[in-house]
């Protein structure tokens, strides 16, 4: 019996310090930091996969950039020229499409065909500088109305009805990203793996006995704010001012352009969007998050149930978060005090 | 030979404490238990004690956190200066334009990471567990 009791205590010992049997891969695709986690696969074999999707990321990057030459860059030149209707590929024609709907739900808040303006503030770069803002120029920008409705597909080709339509993938790429990795892992019969693609998280399975765990960035500190359990199948996305944005006179400029005035949203930090299984869910933990960002505080629950979304996280600009019922259930703050700052969004 | 001695050991051991019971024994087995399930329960995040360079696909190194020195990583644009400084680590200084990472400041707790995009170097802080598998941002 003694020795049995120790013989139980050695065995819970070394099977705590066992490693896990866990893959972690990073690289930089998409101008961001990509990384993919496999659990309970052999080494090689999810070492291979895994270098598998990042090298399918790649490709997909290189053809949907924005302002290197790529099929989506040659697609805009031919639009620009008014030419004859171009030949694209079929998922590119499926990209353009699902867009579009996503573009005229949002009421062009999600706007991928406002190149022109994301370029002229200078965030069709890899790094960001302050630009010289002429309010002129941004109003005839506007002005130019570039819609996704303006893109005419047909018979495996695409022509613009607007000139001044230039694609912008940015805020639909990373989602859609996710999407097919997780189409590739289940391919291969993994069942358990967290991709992030520069934030945008999808969940497949579990890590081990428990759900995948992310943490959600604090959008002015290098730390978690809050961490949030991922059940398999589910994706979360944030679009915040902190991650690509410059400073001109003291004031913040970030990447989010609001289509409709044609300068960068304001008076927000972060939305988080939590995005239940779907088939589309990476792309839309990418593209909805944006609409509730531009949105007037007061219309962002609005905004938010337009877009489909239930649960969501808005952190204002003065620090104040509101939270959506469902959300508030799932999230934990990494910081008591914190829960000063929240309010709960009523349905 | 060796067993002869660890059993030799173990009966001496058991022999200068005649008492340890069952029921003793039962109690040790019971208190160890409980401080293992609650240190994983509890012990949430940990301050870190080592933290992990990569650079592009590649893990440069792991290294000690209780130490005072800079380290000089060589990225996609040119170098980066790595701070460590007893138990906290920064990037110091940076070819990019941006400097986020520079501005990012110490890291302390496991789990944190700092990013520099543009070099394509990251650092990331490790413990006994991690407060989460991955970061949104």
């Amino acid at each position: 019996m003694r020795l049995l009791s120790l013989l139980a205590i050695c065995l819970l010992i070394t099977s705590c310090t066992k490693p896990e049997p866990i893959h972690n891969t990073q690289s930089y695709v998409f101008g961001t930091l990509v990384e993919i986690t496999i659990y309970g696969e052999p080494e090689e074999e999810a070492q291979e996969l895994a270098g598998e999707i990042i090298r399918d990321f790649q490709a997909l990057h290189n053809r949907l950039h924005a302002w290197r030459a790529s099929e989506i860059k040659s697609l805009n030149n031919a639009f620009k020229r008014g030419s004859l209707p171009a030949t694209i590929q079929p998922d590119i024609a499926a990209i353009i499409s699902d867009a579009t709907t996503l573009s005229i739900q949002s009421k062009d808040a999600f706007n991928p065909a406002i190149g022109n303006l994301i370029n002229y503030w200078g965030f069709q770069n890899d790094e960001f500088k302050p630009i010289k803002i002429d309010d002129n120029k941004i109003k005839k920008l506007v002005a130019n109305n570039p819609h996704m409705v303006d893109i005419v597909v047909k018979d495996g080709k695409a022509s613009s009805q607007n000139p001044h339509v230039q694609l912008d993938l940015g805020g639909y790429a990373k989602g859609y990203a996710l999407d097919n990795a997780l189409q590739t892992l289940r391919k291969h019969g993994v069942r358990n793996a967290l991709i992030n693609i520069g934030g945008n998280i999808i969940a497949l399975g579990k890590h081990g006995d428990k759900p995948w765990r992310v943490g959600i960035q604090h959008p002015r500190k290098p730390s978690a704010i809050a961490t949030l359990d991922l059940d398999s199948g589910w994706a979360v996305g944030t679009s915040g001012d902190y991650q690509r944005y410059f400073m001109l006179k003291g004031k913040r400029y970030c990447h989010i352009i609001d289509p409709a005035t044609g300068y960068p949203a304001t008076g927000i930090q972060a939305v988080t969007v939590l995005i239940p299984p779907q088939t589309n869910a990476g792309t839309l933990s990418d593209v909805t998050s944006k609409p509730i960002f531009i949105a007037n505080p007061n219309q962002r629950a609005k905004v938010a149930q337009e877009m489909g979304v239930e649960n969501f996280l808005v952190i204002e600009s003065d620090d104040k978060i509101s939270i959506s019922a469902d959300m508030a259930k799932r999230i934990k703050w990494t910081d008591d005090a914190t829960a000063k700052y929240v309010t709960q969004i009523q349905p | 030979m060796l067993r002869k001695f660890s059993l030799n050991l173990k009966k001496s051991f058991f022999n200068q404490h005649p008492k340890l019971l069952l029921g003793d024994w039962l109690i040790i087995l019971f208190s160890t238990l409980s401080v293992i399930l609650m240190f994983q329960q509890f012990w949430v995040t940990t301050p870190a004690s080592q933290f992990k360079i990569r650079q592009g696909n590649e893990i440069v190194g792991i290294f000690d956190l209780n130490q005072s020195r800079e380290l000089r990583i060589k990225g996609a644009l040119g170098e980066s200066h790595i701070s460590i400084q007893n138990g906290r680590v920064r990037f110091k200084q940076s070819p990019c334009s941006n400097q986020y990472c520079v501005h990012q400041g110490w890291l302390t707790r496991a789990g944190q990471v700092a990013i520099c995009l543009p070099n394509q170097i990251s650092l990331q802080l490790m413990g006994a567990k991690n407060a989460y598998d991955s970061l949104n941002y």
